[in-house]
C-alpha cells in the first residue's frame, strides 16, 4: 500500500479560450506522500488543483483520484478530499461554528458526527473560546486555521492546499507548516502548491517544478538539488550596494557562469568551475569601481535549482499581463 | 447510510439555502435597508396623498404595487449574493463539496423566492396595519407574491451569473429594477402612461404582479387568472434561463 498512488494525472491540459494553462501535465502523489507542486503565480498550480478537485473541466488528460476518474465520479473524488484554498473563503457573516455545522452538513455528516468533529477541529485549531464570532472579525491567521480546519471536517484521506502559508506573518506560516507535518504524519495524503523554494524543501518528500503550464521537473529535493551537481554558488555583496541589481548584468559578463541573480540582497554566481570565475566576476567588480564587502561559496539550494531550471528567479519575476490573466482566469467563477 | 439521490439532491438545496438566508438576515442592515425603501415610499406617497378623506382609494391604489416592488427588490438583492459568493471565493468552497450543481441552483433560487416573499409580506403587514387595506382573498396574494418572487429571482440569478463582479451585478441590478419600477405601475397606473411605455410596461413581470395584487382587491378573480398565468410563463422562463447561466459558471 506504501507506494500505491492515490492521485494520477495523466496528459493533463487547460486552455481557457486561448490561452494554454496547463500544458501536458503528468505526475502522481503516492499514498500519505507530502508532495509539493512549486512554481511562480501563474504558473498553473491553482488551475491544475481546480481540476484535480473536481471544480474545473481539463481541456484533456485524465486525473485519477482514489481509484475515481473525477471526470466521471467527481462526487466519489470530492469526498475524499479536502481542499484548502489560498484565501479564506469562509462566509464572513456567520460563526466558526456555523460556517463548520454547513461544511459538515454538505459532506453529509449526521447531526452527532456533526458537532463531534466540529469539537475536535476547534479544539485542535486553537478556535474553541472564538467559535461563535463571526468569521469576518478573525485575524488572518485564525482565518487560514479555519480554512484548514472546514477542509478536514468530513475525514478526508487526501488533503489539497492551495498556497497553505501566501501572506501569513512568519509565526502563523510556521504554525500552519507544522499543522501540515502533523497531518501528513497522521497518514493523510497532502498536495500542496507553493511559491516559496525553502517551503517546498522544507515540508515536502517530492517536489514538482511548474512553470508556464509546463511540468519542468519532479524529484526529491535533495534530488533536484543534486541536479545541479558540479554547479556551485557564489555569494556577493558588493559594500554601499543597496542597489544589487546594476551588478547583475556586469558580473554576467563574464565567462563559465550560467546564472546570475539576487538573492536576499545578495549577488548569487552560479558556476561550474568556480576557481576560474572568482578572479574574473572579482576584477570585474573593480573595473566597476566596486568594493566587495563579502565573497564566500555557498550550498547549492533548491532556489539555485529552480533558476537553473526556469532561468528565472521565483521572487523577481514580474507579473506579465498574461501571468495576470491566467492568475485571474483560474479564479472561482470569473471567465 | 446512503441516501436516495433526490433526498439527497432536495437535502443540500435545503441547506444551501438556509445558509443563504442565515448570512442575509445576520447582517440586519441588509434586510433593514431593503425594506426601508418600499416602506419610505409608502409613506412618502401617503403624506402626499392623504390617508383620509376623498383620496384614501390612493392607498388602495399604491399598496398593492409597493408589496410587489418589494417581493422584487428582496429577490433581487437575495440573488446578489450569487456574485459575492463569486467574487469571494466562497462559490469554490461549495464546488469543492459533493454537492450537484442542482441543488446549488436550487438551493439559490428558493433563497430568493423565500426572501421576496418575506419582503413582500412585511410590507403587507405594515401596509394593513397602517392604512386598513386589506385584501379580500389571502390565498391568492400569497399564490401572486411566491409567482412574481419566483420570477425575480430568475432575473436575479442571470443577472449574477453573468455579471463578473459585485459592482457589475449591482448596476445591472439597478438598470433593470429602477425602470421597472417606475413603469410597472406601482406608482402610476399603466393605463394613462403615455405611448409607447404601456407596451414596455406590458414586458414586465412586475406590471402583471402588481395588476394582480389590485385585482385581488377588488375581486376581478379574471384578472387574477391570466396575471397568474403570465406570471407562472415568467417564472419558468427566467428560472430556466438562470440556471443555464449559472449552471455554464459552475461547470467550465
Amino acid at each position: 500500500m506504501a507506494s500505491e498512488s492515490v492521485i494520477e494525472i495523466s496528459n493533463l491540459t487547460k486552455y481557457y479560450g486561448k490561452l494554454l494553462a496547463v500544458d501536458q501535465i503528468s505526475f502522481e502523489v503516492k499514498h500519505k506522500e507530502l508532495f509539493g507542486l512549486l512554481g511562480p503565480n501563474g504558473a498553473g498550480k491553482t488551475t491544475t488543483i481546480r481540476m484535480i478537485c473536481g471544480m474545473l473541466r481539463p481541456t484533456s488528460g485524465k486525473i485519477v483520484v482514489a481509484g475515481f476518474d473525477v471526470s466521471q465520479k467527481p462526487e466519489e473524488v470530492k469526498r475524499r478530499i479536502g481542499l484548502v484554498p489560498d484565501i479564506s473563503n469562509l462566509f464572513g457573516e456567520l460563526s466558526a461554528r456555523t460556517n463548520l455545522e454547513f461544511m459538515g452538513k454538505l459532506y453529509g455528516l449526521d447531526k452527532g458526527t456533526r458537532r463531534e468533529r466540529i469539537d475536535q477541529v476547534l479544539e485542535l485549531f486553537h478556535l474553541k473560546e472564538r467559535q461563535n464570532d463571526l468569521v469576518k472579525y478573525y485575524s488572518k491567521g485564525m482565518h487560514r486555521r479555519l480554512t484548514i480546519a472546514a477542509a478536514l471536517i468530513h475525514q478526508p484521506e487526501i488533503l489539497v492546499m492551495d498556497e497553505p502559508t501566501s501572506g501569513l506573518d512568519a509565526q502563523t506560516a510556521r504554525l500552519v507548516r507544522e499543522i501540515i507535518i502533523d497531518l501528513n504524519n497522521e497518514g493523510r495524503t497532502v498536495l500542496l502548491t507553493t511559491h516559496q523554494i525553502d517551503e517546498a524543501d522544507k515540508l515536502c518528500q517530492r517536489v514538482g517544478i511548474i512553470d508556464r503550464g509546463h511540468l519542468i521537473a519532479l524529484n526529491t529535493p535533495e534530488e533536484l538539488k543534486n541536479s545541479i551537481k558540479g554547479i556551485h554558488a557564489l555569494e556577493i555583496k558588493v559594500l554601499d550596494g543597496i542597489d544589487q541589481q546594476r551588478w547583475l548584468p556586469i558580473i554576467s559578463e563574464a565567462k563559465g557562469i550560467e546564472r546570475v541573480f539576487l538573492a536576499e540582497g545578495r549577488i548569487r554566481v552560479l558556476s561550474k568551475d568556480l576557481p576560474q570565475v572568482i578572479p574574473v566576476v572579482v576584477n570585474l567588480i573593480d573595473k566597476h569601481g566596486g568594493k566587495i564587502e563579502n565573497i564566500s561559496v555557498a550550498q547549492p539550494t533548491l532556489e539555485d535549482a529552480f533558476i537553473n531550471l526556469t532561468g528565472k528567479s521565483i521572487r523577481e519575476e514580474p507579473v506579465s499581463k498574461e501571468d495576470y490573466l491566467r492568475r485571474r482566469l483560474s479564479r472561482s467563477g470569473m471567465r | 447510510m446512503k441516501k436516495s439521490k433526490p433526498f439527497t439532491l432536495l437535502l443540500h438545496s435545503i441547506y444551501m439555502a438556509e445558509n443563504d438566508l442565515r448570512q442575509s438576515f445576520k447582517s440586519v442592515r441588509h434586510v433593514v435597508w431593503s425594506l426601508l425603501f418600499p416602506i419610505f415610499m409608502m409613506f412618502t406617497f401617503s403624506f402626499r396623498y392623504g390617508t383620509v378623506g376623498p383620496d384614501v382609494s390612493f392607498m388602495t391604489f399604491l399598496i398593492p404595487g409597493v408589496v410587489a416592488m418589494t417581493a422584487m427588490f428582496g429577490s433581487i438583492n437575495e440573488t446578489m449574493s450569487i456574485v459575492w459568493d463569486k467574487s469571494l471565493g466562497v462559490f469554490d468552497r461549495i464546488l469543492a463539496a459533493p454537492v450537484s450543481s442542482t441543488s446549488i441552483i436550487i438551493g439559490k433560487t428558493m433563497a430568493g423566492a423565500v426572501m421576496g416573499v418575506i419582503s413582500a409580506l412585511v410590507l403587507l403587514i405594515i401596509g394593513s396595519l397602517f392604512f386598513g387595506v386589506s385584501f379580500a382573498n389571502i390565498g391568492f396574494v400569497l399564490i401572486i407574491i411566491v409567482l412574481a418572487s419566483f420570477s425575480f429571482t430568475g432575473i436575479g440569478t442571470i443577472i449574477s451569473g453573468l455579471a463578473s463582479e459585485p459592482r457589475e451585478a449591482m448596476m445591472l441590478s439597478n438598470l433593470l429594477r429602477f425602470p421597472m419600477m417606475f413603469l410597472g405601475g406601482v406608482f402610476f397606473p399603466v393605463e394613462a402612461m403615455p405611448m409607447p411605455l404601456p407596451y414596455i410596461a406590458r414586458a414586465l413581470p412586475l406590471t402583471y404582479a402588481t395588476e394582480a395584487l389590485r385585482a385581488v382587491m377588488s375581486g376581478n378573480m379574471t384578472v387574477v387568472l391570466f396575471d397568474a398565468i403570465v406570471l407562472a410563463i415568467y417564472t419558468v422562463g427566467t428560472v430556466v434561463i438562470g440556471s443555464k447561466t449559472l449552471m455554464t459558471i459552475m461547470t467550465r
